[in-house]
């Protein structure tokens, strides 16, 4: 038991270690561990609206989701419109290829800050701008279609529930595409350029090295973004929220209600925490399943300490 | 070698063509925004209005108290990014350089807050808040930066890489840790501080759910939200008004963003990669 006991020095050396982690410790337990085993219990509970008054009532909050059509639809929801997003990775990619091939110049600089732009300006200004690009009636995209087609083109891009997911994934792509390109730039401007060489050599023609070469070494670029890519989808709240009016219910018949206004709904619009919290929950798993498969494509906790 | 400078030309004008369909729904609303014919109704496009006037922004400026929204946002914004980074760099340095008890074990604990998202303690924390009568006040934005995982670990990985024998003339003259992390440390990550604050800036202006769910007096709100009630109120309708306030909200951030743009671009392009 000796070899347990500290020196004096070495208490010091704790002491004075600890006074740089403590306050962030003392922060997490509180304001996320401790939180979370609470979202755990209220998801078993029945909770008064108060947020007192807990009757344990084992999945009872689980399975009436589960019945909920709105609930379930909201998943699916949620599920269609995250992948409707991940149009920003061939969308950034086909950007980076394009910015990559001119040479790395003032040009390409410029090419990089002015596409990563939209990614920069201010959520609510940008969903703000959209509601009026987007609208059916004299809005900008409307009025460009109708240049292409010949005739008026009317599309409710918001509010026709065969339309608004497109609609607003018009939107989450002009966001987030130069975010995908800036990522794809450098995973692109990181392949040795001596391959690209040899290739040349054997007589490769530029699309041969795009998909022999440039693609399958974009491997570990996709699945990053793809894996962030379903995290932010599955967290998706407020474009959609703003841009339906701050309406939790999403407007467009209910096609564009997430799992995160669904939860939203029932905490702050006609509460009932033991819902909501077992909704947190399934959301928590699904975001907890993307992330582990992250940490094993990046390798992130295997960084030694 | 002629082929390969007409490609090139080639691909520039296709870039710069989709550049100006990227920016166009900006310059539009910008051009909209200078209108006073765009009230009710959407007047055809043009990108310069039709009948230029000032009168959006006056109208705007009765509808919505911007100033206040700014004011309230740069100071939440300006405290938020020291604290986070402040903290990040104590706990990245703690778990770089010193030696200490359960290291490891609160390594492990740090880095799985990642895997939890906020969202899914959102109503936890709201009761808990309550429960503490802190609603409706800017500490509950403000506590949780006391804690920023991600710049930990990013700090951590910076740090790792200063060599020791920097800090060993302090220890030398007989100083602590503390005056080394000082001196020395946080003198020598300027690059992290300010990716980690650049990061910072840009996430706590664009704060949404959280401010919206534990502020409920107007005067105390942050612009996002400020906003974002604002378009959906009556008012709304009127388009040039509405997208005034779009474009005035917008620029702080684009100014920020012109000035450190290639700083920016390279902090977001790293951190995504390492992420």
């Amino acid at each position: 038991m000796k070899n347990l006991r500290l020196t004096k020095r070495e208490l010091k050396q704790n002491v004075t270690a600890y006074s740089f982690i403590i306050v962030s410790i003392v922060t997490l337990l509180v304001l996320v561990y401790y939180p979370m085993i609470s979202t755990v219990r209220y998801s078993l509970n029945r909770i008064g609206i108060v947020g007192y008054g807990e009757e344990y009532i084992g999945l009872e909050n689980y399975k009436m989701l589960f019945s909920q059509s709105t609930f379930v639809r909201a998943i699916s929801n949620t599920l269609i419109l995250s992948i409707m997003g991940l149009l920003t990775i061939p969308v950034g990619f086909l950007f980076a290829v394009l910015i990559n091939s001119i040479g790395n110049s003032k040009l390409q600089g410029f090419f990089r800050v002015g596409y990563y732009l939209p990614n920069i300006i201010t959520g609510v200004s940008v969903y703000l701008i959209f509601r009026v690009v987007l609208m059916s009636d004299g809005g900008l995209l409307n009025n460009f279609l109708s240049l292409f087609v010949g005739r008026k083109v009317i599309i409710g891009w918001l509010a026709d529930p065969k339309f608004a997911r497109w609609g607003v994934t018009i939107v989450w792509v002009w966001m987030n595409a130069g975010y995908s390109m800036l990522i794809n730039l450098s995973s692109l401007q990181a392949i040795p350029l001596d391959i690209y060489d040899a290739a040349s050599i054997d007589g490769a023609n530029a699309l041969n090295k795009l998909i022999l070469i440039t693609i399958p070494n974009m491997k570990s670029c996709f699945s990053f973004l793809f894996i962030t890519g379903m995290i932010n989808g599955l967290a998706r709240f407020t474009d959609i929220f703003i841009i339906t009016g701050n309406d939790a219910y999403g407007g467009a018949g209910g096609t564009l209600q997430t799992i995160l206004m669904y939860i939203f709904q029932f905490s702050f619009e006609s509460p009932n925490y033991g819902v909501s919290s077992a909704g947190s929950m399934i959301l928590f798993v699904f975001v907890l399943l993307l992330t582990m498969v992250n940490v094993k494509l990046t390798g992130f906790l295997k960084d030694e300490v | 070698m002629k082929n390969k400078k007409k490609a090139l030309y080639l691909t520039t004008i296709i870039l710069f063509i989709m550049f100006l369909l990227i920016v166009l729904p900006l310059l539009w609303a910008v051009s909209l925004s200078f209108d006073r014919s765009a009230i009710s109704s959407l007047p055809s496009f043009s990108l310069i209005p039709h009948k230029p006037s000032l009168f959006n922004y006056q109208a705007a400026a009765k509808m919505i108290n911007l100033p206040r929204y700014f004011l309230n946002t740069i100071i939440v914004t300006t405290v938020n990014t020291c604290i986070a980074v402040l903290f990040a760099l104590m706990c990245g340095f703690a778990f770089a350089k010193l030696k200490f008890i359960g290291k490891r074990f609160w390594y492990v604990f740090m880095l799985a807050v990642m895997m939890v998202p906020f969202e899914s303690r959102l109503v936890p924390l709201f009761l808990q808040y309550r429960n503490w009568r802190l609603l409706n006040s800017w500490i509950p934005l403000m506590l949780g930066q006391f804690a920023y995982v991600y710049g930990t670990f990013f700090a951590r990985s910076y740090i790792s890489s200063i060599p020791d024998s920097l800090a060993e003339s302090v220890y030398i003259d007989g100083g602590s840790e503390w005056r080394v992390f000082l001196s020395i440390i946080i003198p020598l990550s300027l690059p992290v501080v300010s990716t980690l604050a650049i990061l910072q800036i840009i996430s706590n202006w664009n704060a949404y759910l959280w401010p919206l769910v534990v502020i409920s007096d107007y005067d105390k709100q942050m612009i996002s939200v400020g906003v974002a009630l604002f378009n959906s109120n009556e008012y709304a309708t009127y388009y040039g008004p509405r997208l005034a306030v779009a474009v005035l909200s917008a620029i702080p951030l684009i100014a920020v963003y012109l000035v450190l743009q290639k700083h920016i671009v390279a902090s977001v392009a790293v951190s995504g990669i390492k992420q």
